[in-house]
């Protein structure tokens, strides 16, 4: 019984289930979660949803009801429109690169004469992966520095010096080169993940497609994506997911700017209750990002339940 | 498993090079990290490329006793507690959802599955306001909590996926025996459970400990700082010393580094038995 | 993991381990609520200097007052300068507000006064005129308010531009007094190739420092006063735009190093110490450290210079004091004051000067036995100026703030002109007086 067969939805009726059992037992047994569930996720999300429709500051402990004037004036900011156009920024590059480059890795890793190496290289890509934000975020300031940095001065030594450039600092550049560092980070997580689909593909598949005299890329396409199928849609919308919930890069490596250049909706949401103290505000924020990622959400439960049956 | 192999020379040496010159890119950072941990600032500044002129292991020590120990400690107990909260909870859902049947089982189910779509910072504001109501703001509860519960739906998921998988017969046979629920599930279900639960383990560990929003937002005080917020601090407070910064910077990434490559094995095990997406 | 078995069952152990664990550390948080009259009095204390070597000098204040005084207990707290901002508007709205917290002056304070987080010190400083004769009134007025004092300064400070002296001499220019000689000082650096000015804006209170000397200078005070009131802010006054202009034309001329966005201002204190440029705009209480850094190397400093025909008071200087305000919620406001009273005594004061090298507004804290030369100076500069204009981003309403801070870089990249910027300051200025009752 492969774990792939099992599906969340289809469950196994065994002659195991004990109908008989002392209720408040079973109850035992969930409670703890229920409890959990119920009051640290449901409820605050409920109680952010209420908070969108009023003016309140960490100040002081009176709200004022404004309805929707929140989402009014969050549909006329600026800086949600610069928000949401580099979050969907850093979803099409993730998806390009995290998702498309990384399967392209993960199958080269996967030829017969880089077998013996797959270990190594599979373990030097993952690394930045496990290493927390803030170290990243840090280490990377200082390689965009202008001034001290590695991405200038290698510039310079290969004699590109002329493209040298204040990376972080222009609102032109600096989304991109936060993008740059999560494709760096989390290429080698995406691309293991298609490593340990591709092992599970059946050797015979390529056997007869090489008996059929077909070259590696035609193999490519046609037996290892559509095998991996699955797992391509599934890292898919985790990417896009994970580029909506964008928060800690861009708060360690710039605030948000060069002025609100680099703002995404996370970032902006914080901001706006945290520094600018309207937490109404912010619940507001909350709540346009809870809906985008809910429907993604959505979309790749259907994919996993439909793709099972 | 066969593959057919890439013809020319050039197709391959080209992705030799190109496989190359990324690993490159990913150690470089890092070994510059580490080594302008033993240079002093000014060095820093001056002579960026070359090799320490002398190697201060002090940098290193300097950043421990300056925070960085205490926020590896904060981030140890943060993390191990979140773990073993969350694989109890779980697990004992888990073992309930796929071994009775009971009113409101499918409703549970899509319960779970809700928390699964629910992404910790859009209850940022809210869970802040709830924890100072509950008087565990600021206090390693804050983040222990919130963590466990964000981590639980995915884990009972995981679980239940492979509890519904075990074979029964073993229970069967203790129920028989005269077994109460809990021996089987202690005795029994859990450690035949062994590797979703190693994986379960890392998986949650990993998320925890790397954990920043929450870090920032629900912990004030800075003895009880996290690892990636307590970074952060660093920056201002060593707002003249980069290089114990990098030092600090280089004792909390090796850290994880050694982490992973001792558990590299068993989570790449789990990610190929259990079917898991992160 | 091996016998996962033994595991789980040393689990459990571990985990009520650990809940007992954190619950200390919950209850020595709440203690000082919990205890009311029995027992040693807990006062929280929440400063912004958590480096090293301030936090040493804080910690011994605080065993020196707790031996003074056994029934005290002071539970200090450090969070920097730049998290500060956010977790103070953060600690107003909960249950555990600091006993003593630090505040910048201004509209800052002002903030916790208006939302009744401060207690009024005024009774406590008339009750003690030596104490309250001891400070500088450059240091207790930005914390006034309606004539009513809520909060004790720590430090006062000026911002100057410090200068390499070699390079002057090299080029033969001498401290600039009125801005057409700053520019022409910077004009001769630069045609010598050496980079004029020294500046980090990553974080934009950089930009904002020079933007507060120049609003100052060029829009007239009563107007300007009227503006930073969040009840009134209009900022229509043209000078606002000249003041951009002339920031903006600093960076045009190319007067500031490559890469200001880009860069920490701590960074660029390095470089300027390493010769790499000549001035840097700087505050007093960095001397220490620029000296420090330039080791040996003669350097100087002059302030903001004047700008001729300007409507603003050219004598003022930018600089604030920072301090202390006593939460309105402390249980214990005669011990929260007595430990100010004793943070700020001369002994005390002499000592911050002398160990950190800051510019204490207690009168004679600074002193030529005490201080070294470049404080002492600095220090009577702050004295002969006719008046402070405390730094822009503590100075308005925050969501203000937030709007002009963050288009200085802008300004700088080029992406917004003094014309948009203010357009939008002034709409930004309008909601918040529509908010603010």
């Amino acid at each position: 019984m492969t774990a792939e067969e099992d599906s969340p939805f289809r469950r196994q009726e065994g002659t195991s289930l004990r109908s008989n059992q002392n209720r408040s037992l079973i109850l035992l047994y969930i409670l703890p979660a229920l409890l959990l569930m119920t009051s640290f996720i449901y409820y605050p999300l409920v109680q952010n949803f209420i908070y969108s429709f009023y003016r309140w500051s960490a100040f002081s402990s009176s709200k004022v009801f404004i309805a929707f004037d929140n989402y009014k004036r969050l549909f006329l900011d600026p800086v949600f429109y610069i928000a949401v156009k580099n979050n969907v920024l850093y979803a099409l590059v993730s998806v390009l690169c995290q998702c498309g480059i990384g399967l392209i890795i993960a199958a080269a890793l996967e030829e017969k004469f880089l077998r013996r190496y797959q270990g190594f290289f599979r373990t030097v890509y993952f690394i930045p992966a496990v290493i927390s934000m803030t170290v990243i975020g840090l280490l990377w300031q200082l390689i965009y520095n202008p001034n001290i940095g590695i991405v200038n001065a290698m510039l310079d030594l290969l004699k590109l010096g002329r493209f040298a450039h204040e990376w972080l600092g222009d609102s032109n550049t600096a989304i991109y080169a936060i993008i740059l560092v999560s494709q760096w980070q989390y290429t080698g997580y995406i691309m293991l993940l298609y490593l340990v689909a591709m092992q599970k593909i059946p050797a015979e598949l390529y056997e007869s497609a090489r008996i059929d005299g077909a070259g590696p890329t035609r193999c490519f396409f046609s037996i290892t994506i559509p095998q991996i199928k699955e797992m391509i849609v599934v890292c898919t919308v985790i990417t896009i997911i994970g580029s909506f919930k964008l928060f800690d890069e861009i708060y360690v490596m710039t605030a948000g700017g060069p002025g609100r250049s680099t703002e995404v909706l996370a970032t902006a949401m914080y901001r706006s209750g945290f520094r600018n103290d309207e937490m109404g505000y912010a619940a507001a924020f909350a709540v346009v990002l809870f809906l985008i990622t809910f429907i993604f959400t959505l979309i790749q439960l259907k994919v996993s339940r439909t793709s099972e049956e | 498993m066969q593959r057919t192999s890439v013809g020319t020379r050039l197709g391959r040496s080209l992705i030799w090079a190109g496989l190359c010159i990324y690993a490159a890119g990913i150690i470089y950072p890092f070994v510059w990290m580490f080594v302008s941990g033993f240079k002093t600032t000014s060095e820093l500044f001056n002579n960026t490329w070359a090799p320490p002129a002398h190697w201060n292991f002090q940098n290193y020590v300097d950043a421990w006793n300056q925070g960085v120990g205490r926020y590896f400690m904060n981030s140890v107990i943060v993390t191990l507690s979140t773990v073993v909260l969350t694989i109890f909870i779980s697990a004992a859902a888990a073992f309930a959802m796929s071994r009775f049947e009971f009113r409101g089982k499918k409703l549970m189910l899509v319960f779970v599955v809700g928390g699964l779509m629910l992404s910790p910072e859009v209850s940022v504001i809210s869970l802040y306001k709830l924890l100072q109501d509950m008087k565990i703001y600021n206090t390693y509860l804050s983040l222990i909590i919130p963590y466990t519960a964000f981590r639980v739906p995915f884990t009972i998921f995981l679980l239940r996926s492979y509890f519904l998988s075990l074979p029964r017969e073993v229970e069967e046979s203790a129920y028989i025996d005269g077994c109460g629920t809990f021996r089987v599930f202690w005795s029994i279900v859990l450690p035949m459970s062994k590797p979703i639960i190693a994986t379960a383990s890392l998986l949650t560990a990993m998320a925890a400990w790397n954990e920043f929003m929450f870090g920032l937002v629900f912990i004030e005080s800075d003895k009880l700082r996290t690892i990636p917020v307590g970074l952060m601090n660093l920056r201002g407070a060593f707002s003249t010393n980069w290089a114990v910064l990098l030092a600090g910077l280089s004792i909390s990434a090796s850290t994880m580094i050694v982490f992973f490559l001792l558990f590299q094995k068993k989570l790449i095990r789990g990610l190929t038995e259990g079917s898991v997406k992160g | 993991m091996k016998s996962s078995t033994r595991f789980l069952a040393f689990a459990p152990v571990l985990a009520l381990a650990v809940l007992g664990m954190t619950a200390c550390g919950r209850k020595s948080d709440s203690g000082a609520s919990a205890n009311g009259s029995s027992g040693p009095v807990e006062i929280k204390f929440l400063h912004k200097w958590p480096q090293p070597v301030n936090m040493a000098y804080f910690e011994g204040v605080v065993k020196a007052f707790e031996t003074a005084n056994p029934n005290i207990k002071i539970k200090m707290e450090a969070v920097a300068d730049e998290p500060i901002k956010d977790k103070l508007r953060v600690l107003m709205g909960s249950d555990s507000q600091p006993d003593i917290y630090f505040s910048w002056s201004g509209e800052f304070a002002k903030k916790f006064v208006s939302s009744s987080n401060a207690f009024d010190l005024t009774e406590a400083l008339n009750a003690d005129p030596g104490w309250k004769d001891s400070i500088m009134k450059a240091g207790l007025e930005p914390f006034t308010f309606n004539n009513k004092n809520y909060g004790i300064p720590l430090r006062i400070n000026g911002k100057f531009f410090v200068y390499n002296k070699t390079l002057f001499a090299k080029y033969k220019l001498s401290e600039p007094q009125t801005w057409d000689q700053f520019m022409s000082t910077c004009e001769t650096l630069k045609k010598n190739g050496v980079v004029p000015i020294a500046f980090g804006n990553i974080t934009p209170w950089a930009a904002c420092h020079y933007l507060t000397g120049l609003n100052q200078k060029w829009v007239p005070q009563e107007v300007r006063e009227k503006d930073y009131d969040p009840k009134n802010g209009e900022f229509t006054d043209p000078g606002y735009i000249k003041a951009l202009q002339y920031f903006k034309n600093l960076n045009d001329k190319g007067y500031f190093n490559k890469g200001v966005n880009s860069t920490e201002h701590n960074m660029m204190v390095e470089t300027f110490a390493q010769g790499k440029q000549a001035m840097m705009y700087v505050e007093l209480e960095e001397f220490q450290d620029v000296n420090t850094k330039m080791a040996g190397k003669p350097w100087g400093f002059f302030p903001l210079p004047s700008i001729e025909n300007a409507p603003g008071n050219q004598k003022f200087l930018t600089g604030a004091p920072d301090g202390f305000m006593v939460s309105a919620k402390t249980k214990h406001p005669q011990e929260a004051i007595a430990f100010l009273k004793f943070l700020t005594n001369k002994e005390n004061s002499a000592k911050l000067v002398s160990t950190l090298g800051w510019p204490s507004p207690v009168i004679g804290a600074v002193n030529s036995s005490n201080a070294p030369d470049f404080l002492v100076k600095g220090m009577e500069a702050i004295q002969k100026a006719e008046g402070m204009a405390l730094w822009l981003d503590t100075d308005i309403n925050i969501k203000i703030s937030d709007i002009y801070l963050p288009d200085l870089q802008e300004l700088l990249n080029g992406k917004k002109t003094p014309q948009q910027i203010m357009k939008e300051v002034q709409d930004a200025a309008r909601q918040v007086a529509s908010e603010t009752k």
